[in-house]
């Protein structure tokens, strides 16, 4: 049975699902984007099987990443503590694992649950090569601004980290823990996912000259991508939960829409994360 | 599209948006209101397809439905995203 792939999911003939005619709106989709004149980073992409359903695996990814163009992706695991310990391991073991089965393509960042081992898991994934932290107050159930989190930013900074924040779907009021946050964790680096989906201008408020903070473009409303500075923007599709056309599209239309030049469109889709992440194009 | 067609366009969009998130049953009437309230705009292809798997799915949780649904997601969310983009254009 032939199958091929379009808006990030595997399409098998003779179903619900026309494959040509999705792919052909898909194709439509991306060629309404003016080329990225640069090097593409997605710094947003779980690996593995979240307890939801939604799964992706490294060379999935990577099949994407080539069809959209895209260099390199911050890879992190999806929402699957283990039965164990809870505290990760196997799904940070895996990320890690792919990164070195992908060199130059995946950037791997560990996931923790703050109340969990956090401190463990952190050295033994920085011992294999982790490049950075990947929190989510929501399905791990914290308080940004709690102390344990607060531990685990600090741990981070420390390893010179960005600690990346899922900041969107049912996440409580942002601003007030992001600001407390970032005044106990002097010198950290936060990505908010999804552009603070929801608490968007409360938190644009309090991040403005607090601290080091960016914003990812995944599955972020548009209004609220076209509001910040690009300098601050990073690309990202969130797969499996999203996918790489709409991500596109998304920042074509921020930077028609907020006038960004092909310098910014630059940084937006790759520059700034290579800064950030300290790589060289 | 105008501006009036956007703004009412991203506003029924999103409430279909949150349905499909919840995998809320009730998606599948308010995708067709939306398509309705697209019909003869640049995004009415996105919806008219999202509209015709959402009506040819069942929503069973096997794995066929589950992809129809994320594609049904990313269609919306295109066509949300360019409604967008003509609501905050200058007028």
């Amino acid at each position: 049975m032939s199958v091929r792939r379009a808006f990030g999911e595997w399409i098998a003939p003779g179903g619900a699902l026309d494959a040509e005619r999705l792919a052909e709106l898909e194709r439509l989709l991306v060629e309404g984007c003016p080329p990225t004149p640069g090097p593409v980073v997605d710094v947003h992409a779980h690996l593995g099987r979240d307890a939801d359903g939604h799964a992706l695996d490294a060379a999935d990814l990577v099949a994407d990443m080539d069809a959209h163009g895209v260099d390199r992706a911050v890879c992190f695991p999806a929402n699957e503590p283990g039965d164990g310990d809870a505290a990760f391991a196997a799904s940070n073991a895996a990320v890690l694992g792919a990164a070195q089965d992908h060199p130059g393509r995946i950037v791997p960042f560990c996931r923790v649950d703050p109340a969990r081992g956090a401190a463990e898991a952190m050295e033994r994934a920085a011992a294999a090569g982790a490049r950075g932290l990947k929190l989510h107050p929501v399905a791990q159930g914290f308080a940004p601004d709690s102390s344990e989190c607060v531990a685990c930013v600090r741990d981070a900074t420390r390893r010179g980290w960005p600690v990346l924040f899922h900041a969107g779907y049912g996440a409580r009021a942002l601003a007030a823990p992001f600001a407390a946050l970032l005044d106990a964790a002097p010198g950290c680096r936060i990505i908010l996912a999804h552009a603070a989906r929801g608490d968007a201008r409360a938190v644009w408020d309090v991040a403005r000259g607090r601290g080091d903070v960016w914003w990812d473009t995944s599955l972020a409303s548009l209004a609220d991508v076209a509001m910040l500075p690009p300098s601050r923007v990073l690309f990202g599709a969130d797969r499996p939960y999203g996918e790489h056309a709409t991500a596109r599209q998304l920042v074509a239309l921020a930077a028609a829409v907020a006038g960004w030049d092909d310098a910014q469109v630059a940084g937006v889709m790759g520059g700034n994360a290579l800064a950030l992440l300290g790589e060289t194009p | 599209m105008t501006r009036w067609e956007a703004v009412r366009l991203v506003a029924a969009l999103g409430a279909v948006e949150m349905c499909l998130v919840r995998d809320d049953p009730v998606a599948g009437p308010l995708l067709a209101q939306a398509r309705r309230a697209a019909a003869g705009t640049a995004v009415a292809p996105l919806l008219d397809e999202a509209a015709a798997i959402s009506r040819a799915t069942s929503g069973d949780g096997d794995a066929g439905a589950r992809a129809a649904r994320k594609v049904v997601q990313a269609l919306v969310r295109a066509a949300t995203q360019a409604a967008q983009a003509v609501a905050l254009a200058a007028p």
